[in-house]
């Protein structure tokens, strides 16, 4: 791994004619750790993963991906970047190997270890059974997958994902977070864009938000100091309700059921209030993070923006 | 499932690539991914082979009609007599390159953005392939699968041959310039494919070029008569001054100079040149004297002759006697007017030259649209 791997943007920009995709983005993503890249339709992410691998070329800014300038270097960071769009397009008359060894060739390895490759990849994306059927009789999951394998063909140190997840099944779902997990074990740098927020909290360690092509907050997703709202419900809520205004803690009702939601910092916090409700004798029957860490900050930064 | 990266041997940041290949970086082993990837995309599709199979039949139907109905005209069997045989062979060309004028640029037309829209071009520019390998491997493929169709037309082109009148090398040189022609028209369909955002776009442009070089120009070349018409002294052997036309004595020819309107073809002959239809008949050898195979009904050789007239201009002196005092009992007296001579020198390599450079702008347009990293995005185009 170079010394300065992983991904680094600043102040980047890129408009489309009038329409200002990205007004300026700042991000990091180190190696080893897997960082969201989150914000709400048309934020300007793909715009964004496109500037990084290399396929557009921003107005202002200066990138750099596994140390080479996108570019400047342009050669060089296609080599070590991986991207996977987010639609997915296929040769629709090759089979799914075809494809893996034909991109394996445009990445000039040579045939022989392409194929060992493409048999490989096949294998880690559970595809080994459809490998020698056409591309266009694959679902959208399965295609995907094969998207997600291409993006891997050439062992990139930096990939660049773009909304891997949707139209995943559950299954395949827990397979990319555990393949994602493992990549960036292995070292490589990981940029993921989803939606799903939920997803993106089980296998990412960083996070930036954007939105309207700025960069509006970046979070550690592992930072337990940050506060976080907590849903505790009760058999009686009433009696909740009673014992936390005697207590002083501030709550809110949910808006939609008959939870109640407490901020609280780390886990120590929750334990704590968990025992004293249970040592004044009140029925707690649950208390859980109200939605995941990112879907709070995300939600926060919506309000905001109203 | 195993993530063992390291079963990859050319990794590319190991120095298994060169440092940096530029936008017209060229190697064999990419063309041919590309051009390999394009085919097998292509050969898949039953359209493809339904319309050689389409264009095998049409053109032997064409060639059949031909024969047959030029054996009823002479009124002998086909074969016996070669002075229809440059007919049916020029018409069998003739047909198999209006065809292919058809043909080739559905080919190539949507060859980029048609990936562009199907979301695959993206996929192909940031693996490490050069631009300038992307646009020469999809010509590639596109001018192999043209060549496919001229493939299919060789049985008839050889079954026209053998009606005669034709020399065998003219098969050479036909299949020869119809190829570099299909060639040349996959390359401009390319350059579109690249420059427009829609297939059906740059199909339209692509026949619109096509439409000029073999239309418009000679098109142009008949409204610029006027223009390239001057009025001019020309020395004319000419019917006697006073020659009435009712004596009964054959008029006496003497020289005149007059004011008379001279056509400049010369001027503008190279018009005609980039025609397709033009520079696939000037390449023709010809066994005989131009004027007589065209008088003989080759259309080939009547084209290059035409051309070829035009390139020579006339404005020497004009007979327009000899003709006049030609009767039954006298043989015709010699004409001090030289004939014209028509110009041996070709036309072909001028029209092919520009028909060539419209091909390499079409590529040149096609690899600087897919240089990576992109600035200018075409019209209504996503990057993917």
């Amino acid at each position: 791994m170079t010394p300065d791997g992983g991904i680094r943007a600043q102040g980047v920009r890129r408009s489309f004619g009038p329409v200002h995709a990205v007004a300026d983005v700042d991000l990091v993503a180190a190696p080893g750790r897997v960082t969201a890249l989150i914000g709400p339709n048309g934020s300007g992410k793909t715009t964004l993963l496109l500037m990084l691998a290399g396929l557009l070329t921003p107005d202002a800014g200066s990138i750099r991906v596994a140390g080479a300038d996108p570019v400047t270097q342009n050669y060089v960071a296609r080599s070590r970047t991986g991207w996977m769009p987010d639609v997915f397009g296929t040769w629709d008359s090759l089979t799914a190997r075809e494809v893996l060894t034909t991109v394996a060739a445009a990445y000039r390895i040579d045939a022989a270890a392409g194929r060992a490759r493409a048999s490989e990849l096949l294998e880690l994306v559970h595809l080994s059974e459809l490998a020698d059927q056409p591309a266009h009789v694959l679902s959208r999951g399965q295609k995907q997958r094969l998207g997600l394998a291409r993006a891997l063909v050439h062992d990139p140190d930096v990939l660049l994902l773009d909304e891997p997840a949707s139209g995943l099944d559950p299954r395949s779902r827990v397979d990319l977070r555990v393949l994602i997990r493992r990549l960036a074990a292995e070292g490589k740098t990981i940029l993921v864009s989803s939606h799903v927020l939920t997803e993106l909290d089980e296998m990412a360690d960083d996070a930036v938000f954007i939105s309207r092509g700025r960069t509006v907050a970046t979070q550690s997703v592992a930072d337990a100091d940050r506060p976080r709202e907590w849903r505790l419900t009760g058999l009686d809520t009433d009696a909740l309700v009673t014992w936390l205004d005697d207590n002083g803690t501030a709550y809110r009702r949910e808006a939609d059921g008959p939870g109640l939601l407490v901020e609280l910092t780390g886990d120590a916090a929750a334990a704590a209030l968990l025992r004293s409700a249970i040592e004044a004798g009140i029925d707690v029957s649950s208390l859980a993070p109200a939605g995941g860490v990112l879907e709070q900050v995300y939600l926060a930064l919506e309000e905001e923006r109203r | 499932m195993s993530v063992d990266v390291e079963v990859v041997p050319a990794k590319p940041s190991d120095g298994g690539v060169p440092a940096g290949r530029g936008t017209w970086s060229l190697s064999w082993h990419g063309l041919r991914t590309v051009a390999v990837l394009e085919l097998r995309q292509r050969v898949r599709s039953t359209r493809w082979k339904a319309a050689l199979i389409v264009w095998f039949l049409v053109v032997g139907l064409i060639t059949l009609l031909t024969t047959g109905a030029f054996s009823i005209l002479a009124g002998n069997q086909y074969g016996a007599d070669d002075s229809y045989g440059g007919t049916v062979y020029s018409i069998v060309v003739g047909f198999v390159l209006f065809l292919g004028l058809l043909v080739a640029p559905t080919l190539s037309s949507g060859a980029i953005n048609g990936d562009r829209n199907a979301g695959t071009l993206a996929t192909l520019q940031v693996t490490l392939l050069s631009p300038a390998e992307i646009v020469l491997g999809k010509l590639a493929a596109a001018w192999i699968a043209a060549l496919a169709f001229l493939v299919a037309s060789i049985p008839f082109l050889v079954w026209a041959l053998v009606g005669g009148g034709v020399y065998w090398v003219a098969l050479l040189t036909t299949v020869l310039m119809l190829a570099v022609v299909l060639g040349v028209v996959c390359a401009i369909g390319l350059g579109f494919s690249a420059l427009v955002g829609k297939t059906s776009g740059s199909a339209v442009l692509t026949y619109l070029t096509i439409g000029a070089i073999t239309a418009v120009l000679p098109i142009l070349f008949g409204l610029l008569v006027p223009a390239t018409t001057t009025t001019e002294s020309v020395r004319v052997w000419d019917v006697e001054r006073g020659y009435t036309w009712e004596e009964t004595t054959a008029p006496e020819c003497e020289w005149q100079t007059q004011e008379i309107d001279v056509w400049h073809s010369e001027r503008t002959w190279w018009l005609l040149a980039p025609n397709p239809f033009v520079v696939v008949a000037d390449a023709q050898p010809l066994n005989g004297d131009p004027e007589t195979l065209a008088e003989d009904g080759n259309m080939l050789a009547m084209l290059q002759y035409g051309v070829r007239y035009a390139r020579t201009g006339n404005d020497g002196p004009q007979d327009w006697c000899s003709g006049y005092v030609m009767d039954s009992d006298t043989a015709q007296p010699e004409s001090p007017v030289e004939p014209v001579q028509v110009t041996d020198q070709l036309v072909w390599p001028w029209g092919l030259g520009f028909d060539l450079l419209l091909g390499a702008a079409g590529v040149f347009v096609a690899v600087n649209r897919l240089r990576v990293p992109t600035g200018e995005l075409p019209q209504g185009t996503r990057v993917a």
